[in-house]
């Protein structure tokens, strides 16, 4: 603050020009406080209806029960909390493996030029709307994968799955090659010179040296496969499942529905702002954002260190 | 293997493996380049049967493709090619040449939209005039009163919203109920009358006799030949321009009652039209004419205007039948209907269009704003530093909750606190604005800080202050950055759907809405409420006529955030 004054001074110090200044400052001050009101409104908007909903039903019920059947009053979340980690698992099985390769080609391999290309084309695989995302899995990815001799339902976890982890691949890539282009020239020289391949550099020394962005982004993917709704509203039905440990298999092909369809459920069925059905929307909106918040948390960790280390 | 006795092998860092492997090193490439490709394939497939669906290609005669094939591609293949080859700018120039038009006509469509269903041209006069007696009344204040900048301020701030909105009535009635015991804490009720109406309510009804594509040309043309005509002066040595553009303007649109109904449009769309496209190209076309390079560049547009056109007079004579395309104007220019062959996306796409307007008026200054704070006076030091840098922590935290967790807070924000109606163009609005509002601060962010801090220095070195500086200096230099990522945002918007649900914006409505404070039915909320239809003809034809405006809509936002980027970064 001092220099400001002294800047003023220099072009005649008027006193209303430091005022105006001053307000100018606590305006902008105001828009950036705009983000911490909002987390803040989220947290307390959620929680507020949240503890009605768990004046009605008892939060133990909430979080050990297995039936999730709202007309009868069952709310037990482990059925939407099973169908949630079961996409997340199958994207990440889909988004993982072909995020990290296509990292590494794309900052170890790809001529410049095709690096110009391929990434961007890659981003806006992101980009692409989320309905349209879950209107291919239901329309087109289904019936493929029914003629490929996989015995599915309409609506089957199996597809809907493999288009999160289609939509989350930019996310890793991206990340990841951020990491592995982060990776100093001389370590991978170190690795030459001792002897080794291209594809030994690549894979014993620059991705261990991403190790910790190329975490950051799986995080970060993995988030994104938590909290998609769309998708799985659209092609995975809306009927909540416990995972069957015995047959994993016949899980992926039926239906199933996870936290964020069975809050579009809550909202899009006719039922009175006061139904315990409407207050659990809040109880998992909740659940939903900790759990996303505390990913994207760890991820922003995990990024943080690799920078701390190269850049 | 005997390589393995060779002691440099086995003292190398990789011992552990077996010699050079030439073949392993191969596939390992070619697995990867296979993963890069595998989404961006899958999805290219998916869409390319998508775009099948949609527009049905094989339902064409094979004669039409030919006309086609003759009239537009081959030559505006044999000008792309020649266009690769030359080095000059020929083809940034057609690419201008022929996006500005394009860009401009879908930009005048959606205004002329928002005359057709929001305001008439009256209401626009009428904001136009008070917009200006608003800014008379801050210059009259800076001739008479020069010293006194608190009161300038407090001028600025009041005078745009007395002329704009008057003094309107106003009628409060909140309660805030505890949530446990169900009692009111606290009531707040109270009504006044109307004290000073708006300048638009004196306006309108001396304009209201004048036909309003002429209210459009003094209140919309007049003002936007102005702006170009300044462009042009600005860039011209000899500072001529001015004059020429707005008479030309003028010109152009007062034929309006000539000319529209040649071309089949009402005058008053011709207007918006001309001054959308027409107006922008012009002052284009000036610039390349003038710097006379790139002119074979200009070909381009006007070689796939002839085309289309001979295309469509010889098809027409030949009496070939084009694809059978579910996209087709009448799908763009009529509400949903239970029939297939009736269904279109009009009101929808029209509730998108207001959305983007509520994003881009109440949630964009915002974002810009925090992001100025965050990078110019946030400090960076200390226990405040440490307290700004959570605050960028949780902008980026932000980025990355799940869009239905925003639509539950715009439910009980704006539907449930405020007592705004469900499912109205203000809250969708509002409510994903607040979706994109970090990935909004981010990019501007970003923006700001590319700025070089030696024209930071040079400026303070002349004894500007620090809002001078960011005012004069910083933004016009981030300005492309800005306005790449809030274009970037909006296409992020324009795609939500989870939000719109929470909300309760309709699946389908038959009216376009009206204003902002009418129900409205967004695109991906259409496409979702197709997408559980059972008639194959919705699953597979409207449906894909649906995705595709969509993502066409989304192409032109980012296809033009993407140029911008580009024009401003070869620059630099």
């Amino acid at each position: 603050m001092s220099n400001d004054s002294a800047r003023l001074q220099l072009t005649g110090g008027a006193r209303q020009r430091v005022r105006r200044e001053r307000l100018y400052r606590y305006l902008l001050l105001a828009c950036a406080s705009a983000t911490v009101v909002v987390t803040g409104s989220i947290i307390f908007t959620l929680a507020f209806d949240a503890v009605q909903f768990f004046g009605m039903v008892d939060p133990v019920d909430f979080f050990i029960g297995t039936e999730w059947i709202t007309d009868r009053g069952q709310f037990g979340v482990l059925p939407l909390v099973s169908g949630t980690l079961l996409v997340t698992v199958v994207a990440g099985l889909v988004a993982i493996p072909v995020g990290v390769l296509a990292a590494i080609y794309l900052s170890e391999y790809a001529s410049p030029r095709a690096r110009a290309v391929l990434k961007p084309a890659l981003e806006l695989l992101a980009g692409i709307p989320t309905v349209v995302y879950g209107y291919l899995a239901l329309i087109y990815l289904t019936p493929f994968l029914r003629s490929l001799g996989i015995d599915l339902g309409t609506f089957n976890v199996l597809s809907a799955a493999i288009m999160v982890g289609v939509m989350v691949i930019p996310m890793v890539s991206s990340l990841s090659e951020d990491a592995m282009s982060a990776v100093p020239d001389a370590l991978r020289e170190g690795g030459f010179a001792l002897g080794a391949t291209k594809f030994q550099v690549s894979v014993g020394v620059v991705v261990p040296a991403a190790i910790s962005g190329v975490f950051a982004s799986f995080v970060l993917a993995l988030s994104r496969a938590v909290g998609e709704t769309m998708i799985v509203v659209m092609a995975m039905g809306l009927r909540p499942r416990l995972f069957d440990l015995g047959s994993p298999l016949t899980s992926l092909q039926e239906s199933g529905q996870t936290m964020t369809s069975a809050m579009v459920q809550a909202v899009t069925s006719d039922v009175g702002a006061a139904s315990p059905t409407y207050k659990s929307m809040f109880a998992l909106g909740l659940t939903l954002f900790a759990i996303t918040f505390l990913l994207n948390y760890l991820s922003n960790w995990f990024a943080g260190r690799y920078r701390e280390e190269y850049n | 293997m005997a390589q393995d006795y060779r002691p440099d092998r086995d003292s190398s860092a990789f011992s552990g493996q077996t010699g050079v492997n030439r073949l392993r090193g191969r596939v390992f490439e070619w697995v990867t380049l296979a993963a890069t490709a595998f989404g961006l394939v899958m999805v290219t497939v998916l869409l390319a049967y998508v775009f099948t669906d949609a527009v049905r290609p094989f339902t064409a005669d094979a004669g039409w493709y030919l006309v086609y094939a003759a009239t537009v591609f081959a030559p505006a293949g044999a000008l792309l090619a020649y266009y690769y080859r030359t080095p000059e700018p020929a083809g940034d120039v057609a690419l201008s040449a022929t996006g500005l038009p394009v860009v401009g006509l879908v930009a005048g469509a959606a205004i002329a939209v928002l005359f057709i269903e929001v305001a008439t041209p009256a209401d626009w006069f009428g904001l136009v005039v008070a917009v200006l007696l608003a800014g008379a009344v801050v210059v009259a204040h800076q001739r008479l009163r020069p010293t006194a900048a608190l009161e300038r301020l407090l001028v600025v701030a009041l005078a745009p919203v007395l002329t704009v909105v008057g003094i309107p009535a106003l009628a409060v009635d909140v309660a805030l109920t505890s949530p446990y015991t169900a009692t009111e804490i606290l009531t707040i009720a109270f009504a006044t009358p109307e004290l000073l109406s708006s300048v638009g309510a004196f306006v309108r009804p001396v304009v209201s006799p004048v036909p309003g594509w002429l209210l459009l040309v003094t209140s919309l043309t007049l003002p936007a030949a102005v702006l170009f005509g300044r462009v042009v002066v600005r860039r011209r040595d000899d500072g001529r321009g001015l004059p020429e553009t707005v008479a030309g303007a003028v010109v152009l649109t007062t034929a309006a009652p000539v000319a529209a109904p040649l071309v089949g449009l009402a005058a008053l769309h011709w207007v918006v039209l001309a001054t959308a496209a027409v107006l922008p190209t012009a002052v284009y076309l000036e610039r390349v004419l003038r710097r006379r390079s790139g002119l074979l560049g200009l070909l381009f547009p006007v070689a796939l205007a002839v085309g289309v056109a001979a295309g469509a007079v010889l098809t027409d004579a030949f009496g070939f039948a084009g694809p059978a395309s579910w996209l087709d104007w009448s799908f763009l220019t009529s509400p949903t209907s239970i029939t297939p062959e009736k269904a279109g996306i009009y009101p929808p796409l029209v509730g998108s269009v207001l959305m983007l307007l509520v994003i881009v008026a109440l949630v964009f200054p915002a974002g810009v704003g925090a992001a100025i704070y965050l990078e110019e006076y946030a400090p960076d030091s200390g226990p405040a530093g440490r307290l700004v840098s959570l605050v960028e922590i949780n902008v980026g935290n932000l980025a990355g909750v799940p869009s239905v967790v925003y639509g539950l807070l715009g439910l009980a924000l704006f539907v449930k606190g405020i007592g705004l109606e469900t499912g109205i163009v203000l809250v969708g609005g509002l409510t994903v604005g607040l979706l994109v509002l970090p990935i909004v601060i981010i990019s501007s962010m970003e923006a700001i800080r590319a700025v070089p801090d030696s024209l930071r220095q040079a400026s303070d070195g002349m004894g500007a202050t620090r809002w001078q500086t960011i005012r004069c200096v910083v933004l016009p230099q981030a300005l492309p950055g800005i306005l790449t990522g809030t274009i970037l945002a909006l296409g992020r918007a324009i795609g939500e759907t989870a939000p719109l649900l929470m909300i309760g914006a309709a699946a389908s409505v038959r009216l376009a809405p009206n204003g902002f404070f009418d129900k409205f039915s967004a695109m991906p909320r259409q496409i979702f409420a197709w997408s559980s239809e059972f008639d194959p003809d919705f699953r597979f034809g409207v449906l894909a006529a649906g995705v595709v405006t969509l993502l066409a809509v989304l192409l032109l936002l980012n296809g033009t955030a993407i140029v911008i980027r580009n024009k401003y970064q070869q620059r630099d």
